[in-house]
């Protein structure tokens, strides 16, 4: 363990002296001042809440991410480069040890940086806000609705000669994928009903509605929400997302507590998405408890990031580690956008080709790329406590353990130039 | 029964490109032991496979044939390590840190607990004479200051083999005479001393025995006094004299 200390110590001393944590804290807090003053809202007060809160600790994220991913991957490399590493090697201290240490210490800087952030930001914006745990309908996985729809798609004439010409196992995949984008249509004085796993007994419970359709179809809507005893009217929205606030306690003893059911009232159908645009918000805890949450999981993304950093300086040189752990994040920050605007039914087979390559990539860079925890942040959702153990036990825990491992069985090879 | 504390049998060297073609082979087949109290000297030409010799029994390169075996361990293991001591060609400190943190870092590697540390780090400090500058940042040293932290560093965790690779480069005469009575000092104490000099001079003062190495094999090996003539003519008679450089025409 002393020697662990000592690696941390000589890690954090070569950061502090170079200046590296100075400019990188100056410019951490500065971004987080100055982001209110440059943000453009759509002009509403919770416009600009939700920009700041996303943008002013996404910024910093971004920041402490790029410059300590780049440190992770020169600080090994830099070290055999200049054969300082070898003085190291040959002192009673496993070779785990030398990677670990180093990854410790910067983790430690990146914790710090975002901790700060983290508390400016609850300076800045009310702590006591309360966020929402948000239910999805229980509904069959995309890939049984897509076997579903299999049958039918395939005998629709409209169904494109190219597609018709691929395998069964394509086409499931192109639509499960298409799945979430379902519309299901409630006439006129029908009732719909979905099926949530909802067990509490709060009275603080709202129902949100997204709405992707026009607005004076929007505006036609009328209706009434259930769940158990809890009601909720709702008429004329004009906004895109309405939340509609059920009064009364469904409790878990009453029976139908489960089951959501919505009347239509108004004079024409609506149209909702069952997997995106319905969902039940049950009130939390504060803002100040969800940020904590929220600033723990970008801890953990950044440690992954990290320990893969480091895993690349052990095993190249420091100009090549640095250029492709930058590349990978410019990747890891690009495939989500990619893989959203892509055409999956593309009947090219290289543009089918590029989409499986980007949907691939951005399936293994997700827990970075994605910014789950600044995204539910700035949208007052609950960032829940078992998905902060999930992300921490693997990206705090698993992934970095492995990844040092590697790193420990490549510095020894490196150092022998292989 | 004499322990050997550095065993290696026919071991070779062989480096390779990036795609694992053979450039060089910087040894080849090499059998060499120092026994345990013993100053040796491995003493050879550039490029002679000194350095690579030593690294393999640093364990910082791996043998492509034969065998390294320190105190009768892997090199590369803990335990072998734990009482290894080694001052490379040159320093390679850590520029930001000050002579006092330096040798405070490596006494932590070799798990020394804080009180022996602090004793050891201020004992080695005046026995290089660096008492005044301890708190000055290494980065800001003239060669031979670093090279005399270099040196307490390797001395740090009282190792039982002191491995030091031309240890008086880059040191005056003065400083060149306080390393050697050093070694001395220390052989007589009973460490084990492997060095390597290009200054054949140094060698013959300190060393008890000697191996000359050149294109990766040994040459010559034997005790400093039974070589018979100079250490110096010894080398030439086994290396070669050289060759005279014939200057450049644009130069005459």
């Amino acid at each position: 363990m002393k020697a662990l200390w000592n690696i941390i110590k000589l890690e954090l001393l070569a950061n502090l002296r170079s200046r590296a944590f100075f400019l990188l804290t100056s410019a951490s807090v500065l971004w987080m001042l100055v982001m209110p003053s440059v943000v453009k809202s759509d002009g509403t007060d919770e416009g600009a809440r939700q920009l700041y809160v996303h943008y002013s600790l996404g910024g910093v994220f971004a920041l402490v991410l790029v410059s300590l991913a780049a440190a992770a991957a020169g600080s090994l490399s830099r070290d055999r480069a200049a054969k300082r590493l070898q003085l190291t090697m040959v002192r009673p201290v496993r070779y785990f040890l030398i990677a670990a240490g180093r990854y410790l210490a910067l983790l430690t800087i990146g914790a710090a940086e975002l901790v700060l952030a983290a508390g400016i930001l609850a300076c800045k914006t009310d702590a006591s806000r309360p966020c929402d745990h948000v239910l999805s309908p229980i509904l069959p996985s995309v890939w049984e609705e897509a076997e579903d729809m299999y049958e039918v798609y395939m005998n629709d004439v409209e169904t494109p000669k190219e597609v018709r010409a691929m395998s069964k196992e394509d086409v499931v995949a192109l639509l499960a994928a298409k799945a979430p984008d379902h519309y299901q249509t409630v006439g006129t004085n029908e009732t719909a009903s979905w099926e949530f796993a909802y067990l509490g007994t709060t009275d603080k419970l709202r129902v949100q509605l997204r709405f992707t359709n026009m607005y004076d179809t929007r505006e036609d809507v009328n209706g009434r929400f259930s769940l158990g005893q809890a009601t909720g009217a709702v008429s004329n929205i004009t906004q895109a997302v309405a939340k509609v606030p059920l009064s009364g306690v469904a409790g878990p003893s009453d029976g139908l507590a489960r089951v959501l059911t919505f009347e239509n009232h108004g004079g024409s159908s609506v149209m909702l998405r069952p997997r995106r645009d319905i969902q039940l918000l049950v009130e939390a805890d504060s803002l100040a408890c969800n940020l904590t949450r929220a600033t723990l999981e970008l801890v953990a993304m950044l440690s992954v990031a990290l320990a893969f950093a480091m895993f690349l300086g052990a095993s190249l040189g420091r100009s090549v580690a640095v250029f492709a752990v930058i590349t990978m994040l410019v990747l890891t920050a690009l495939t989500p956008s990619v893989v959203a605007d892509a055409d999956e039914f593309a009947s090219e087979k290289m543009d089918r080709i590029g989409y499986r390559i980007a949907k691939f990539t951005e399936k293994f860079t997700r827990p970075l790329g994605a910014l789950v925890p600044l995204e539910k942040l700035a949208n007052d959702v609950c960032v829940e406590r078992a998905e902060v153990v999930r992300v921490m036990t693997l990206n705090l825990g698993v992934y970095p353990l492995l990844l040092l491992m590697l790193s420990a069985l490549v510095i020894p090879r490196k150092q022998d130039g292989l | 029964m004499v322990e050997n504390v550095i065993e290696l049998q026919g071991v070779e060297k062989t480096f390779r490109d990036f795609w694992l073609r053979p450039t060089v082979k910087a040894v080849a087949g090499l059998d060499l032991t120092v026994a345990r109290g013993e100053v040796f000297g491995l003493l050879g030409p550039n490029g002679s496979g000194k350095s690579t010799t030593i690294k393999m029994i640093l364990g910082l390169l791996s043998p492509s044939a034969g065998s390294v075996r320190l105190f009768g361990l892997s090199p590369r293991s803990v335990a072998a390590r734990q009482r290894l001591g080694y001052l490379p060609e040159l320093s390679y400190l850590h520029p930001f840190l000050t002579a006092k943190e330096t040798l405070k870092y490596y006494a932590g590697l070799c798990n020394l607990d804080r009180r022996t540390a602090k004793e050891r780090t201020s004992q080695l400090l005046a026995m290089v004479g660096l008492e005044d500058v301890a708190n000055r940042a290494v980065g800001g040293f003239s060669k031979g200051m670093a090279r005399r932290v270099a040196l307490a560093a390797s001395l740090i965790g009282k190792p039982e083999l002191l491995v030091l690779d031309e240890p008086t480069s880059g040191l005056d005469p003065v400083s060149t005479n306080e390393v050697k009575t050093l070694v001395k000092t220390l052989a007589a104490g009973g460490m084990t001393i492997l060095m390597t000099s290009h200054l054949l001079g140094d060698a013959e003062d300190v060393c008890s025995r000697i191996m000359i190495v050149n294109h990766g094999k040994s040459v010559a090996e034997g005790k400093i006094g039974e070589i018979g003539s100079s250490l110096n003519d010894f080398f030439l008679a086994k290396v070669g004299e050289g060759r005279d450089f014939e200057v450049a025409p644009f130069l005459k």
